[in-house]
């Protein structure tokens, strides 16, 4: 294989390795709800400003906190789960504010597609008053993982040990949420009820405490994708989550609504296809994945691994 | 008293909330507003900045640009919204967002629009805002009074159907997808017009002009106002797009503002303020009183 192919493959893998987990995380709601959390992007920003914080990042004057940061300063490892579960706690939050209460009332899932739009632009520009507009410059790759080289070779390729990171942890976040959902128990009683809910419910499954384990979850995806990505590009502000939310979605539905493995093949796939991008082009690079999501939308709307969309009659 | 300027603002809001309104007044959650929003106000910036205009252009080539805008932006909804329509709920929303960005990112790529500063210096028609609050209000009118004739005909019942129950729609031998795209098209066209307007007025033109916040706050619009009757996107228009002006402090708030409408409104007021079991309220009020 030549070393530009797999400067290719690896790159492609960093990248996709991220949409993959932010795509699980639509997924895992999508399939116990049938619905699309809007605010995904929103908890992706989160995830990467309190790994920031975390690790003793400080805030820029122009946020309404200037000056302001954590007394302590955590190890990249420990700043990046806590962020992840922080990010969860808000899926949480958002759950109890713009989804609970539609579903009491069974109103149209449609409607809280807009309910968590609407959360997520809450997030996303509290974030902007409290810490300002402008980027974070975090602390650099190399410095926050003390001790390993700045980059790898592996066969002529040149990959930098952040991005190497950053794919070993999403595929161990996926592997283990895979295997959780197939094997334990909890992850049964969460696949029974994307099945069937009401089926699931006479069968004594506490339904509502999945769904909150289910946005718990997908939070912790949401954030541990912003946490990985501001490390790997050393930069992260309160929109920033937005594109790798939207980018998500078309991940999401490449693959399939609701199918895990194809959550993860969308991911892998829309990276690899990004990177096939030559940088000449790249300010179109953005406008690929819509055009990809375009294009799955109108051939084949089941996605690559969903399974067909059936009309409720 | 808003001043002139905002009065402008205001009126532009309306028009783009009666354009996320068309196609859901048809059942469809369509975010493709600013897309072809963005597209009109490209043209008109295009086509005054090519011809030398010397810093003013005439009302008449204004009224020509809308023509063409309006008439492209159909077109491109046409074109897209076959395929798109065939969709439904969040698949649809998911396209039409998708659109959004495709076109944004066009728009900021493409050579001849000028990058990410834009096009700046667009003649404008009028010198005061006093102007652009006629030609605006004019076109607000205009389009008030269609959906206003909508609602009482064949295609504004069939629209109404299809958002109860589509299959049952199609059952009835109404040719459903017909139905959607004529909305589709309605909206993207009224769009394009107003983009022209926006562009003059603002004197300047970017790819931010139509990004997914502004699909976001023209959401907010309609789900504020009540998408149960074309009043209430254009009163959730003049009412959001004027309450940040109004409240000073708040400026920094407006997109929290936004967001907490979308997040509560439907919570609260799943019917948004104006309901048509409110209007009609208003018309027996009104008749009692102008009864002797």
């Amino acid at each position: 294989m030549s070393a530009a192919l797999l400067q290719i493959l690896l790159n492609g893998a960093a990248s996709g390795g991220v949409y993959a987990l932010v795509a699980l995380g639509y997924t895992l709601i999508f399939s116990v709800l049938g619905v699309i959390n809007f605010a995904q992007g929103a908890l992706f920003s989160l995830g990467g400003y309190f790994t920031f914080l975390l690790m003793g990042g400080r805030i820029g004057v122009n946020g309404a906190l200037p000056g302001w940061h954590l007394p302590v300063a955590l190890p990249f490892w420990m700043a990046l789960l806590l962020a992840a579960i922080g990010a969860g706690v808000v899926a949480l939050l958002v759950e109890r504010v713009a989804f609970a209460p539609l579903r009491r009332r069974g109103a149209d899932p449609l409607l809280s597609l807009i309910t968590s739009l609407g959360a997520g632009v809450v997030l996303v520009n509290l974030l902007q008053i409290l810490m300002g507009a402008e980027g974070y410059a975090f602390p650099s790759g190399s410095a926050a993982l003390a001790g390993l080289p700045e980059a790898l070779f592996i066969g002529g390729a040149r990959i930098r040990t952040v991005q190497v990171v950053l794919l070993l942890i999403s595929a161990l976040a996926v592997a283990a949420l895979t295997l959780w959902l197939e094997r334990s128990r909890t992850g049964q009683a969460m696949r029974a009820v994307a099945e069937d809910p009401t089926a699931a419910r006479l069968m004594g499954i506490n339904s509502g405490a999945i769904v909150r384990l289910a946005f718990l979850l997908s939070g912790m995806l949401a954030g541990l994708g912003g946490g990985l990505t501001g490390l790997s590009v050393s930069l992260a502000g309160p929109y920033f989550g937005i594109s790798f939310g939207l980018k998500g979605l078309a991940v999401l539905v490449l693959g399939g609504l609701g199918s895990v493995p194809g959550a993860i093949a969308g991911g892998l796939l829309m990276g690899l296809a990004e990177a096939l991008i030559p940088s000449e082009a790249s300010g179109w690079r953005d406008a690929l994945a819509f055009a990809v999501l375009f294009a799955v939308l109108v051939l084949r709307p089941s996605g690559l691994l969903g399974r067909r969309l059936m009309e409720k009659v | 008293m808003p001043d002139n300027g905002l009065l402008v603002q205001m009126i532009l809001g309306a028009l783009l909330g009666l354009s996320v309104y068309l196609p859901m007044a048809a059942g469809q959650l369509s975010l493709a507003t600013p897309a072809f929003y963005a597209v009109g106000g490209t043209l008109a910036a295009l086509m005054a900045t090519h011809a030398d205009h010397q810093g003013t252009i005439s009302l008449g080539a204004v009224l020509w640009e809308m023509v063409v805008a309006g008439a492209l932006t159909a077109a491109l909804a046409a074109l897209v919204g076959l395929p798109v329509l065939r969709l439904r709920g969040i698949y649809l929303a998911i396209a039409t967002i998708a659109l959004v960005e495709i076109v944004r990112v066009a728009i900021l790529n493409l050579p001849f629009t000028g990058g990410a500063t834009g096009i700046f210096g667009i003649p404008q028609p009028f010198g005061q805002p006093l102007g652009y609050i006629g030609l605006s209000g004019g076109l607000l009118a205009l389009a008030g009074w269609g959906c206003q004739r909508l609602e009482g005909s064949r295609l504004g019942r069939a629209m109404a159907a299809i958002r109860d129950d589509e299959l049952a729609t199609r059952c009835m031998g109404i040719n459903t997808t017909r139905v959607k795209l004529t909305a589709f098209v309605a909206s993207a066209a009224l769009a394009g017009v107003t983009g022209v307007i926006a562009a003059h007025y603002l004197n300047t033109w970017n790819a931010r002009q139509g990004s997914f916040d502004v699909a976001i706050t023209t959401l907010a619009f309609v789900i504020l106002g009540g998408s149960r009757s074309w009043l209430g996107p254009v009163i959730g228009g003049l009412l959001l797009t004027a309450l940040p002006e109004l409240l000073r402090p708040v400026g920094d708030l407006r997109l929290v503002l936004f967001g907490l409408v979308i997040l509560l409104g439907p919570v609260f007021f799943p019917q948004g303020l104006i309901t048509p079991e409110l209007l009609e309220r208003l018309g027996r009020w009104d008749l009692r009183r102008l009864k002797p």
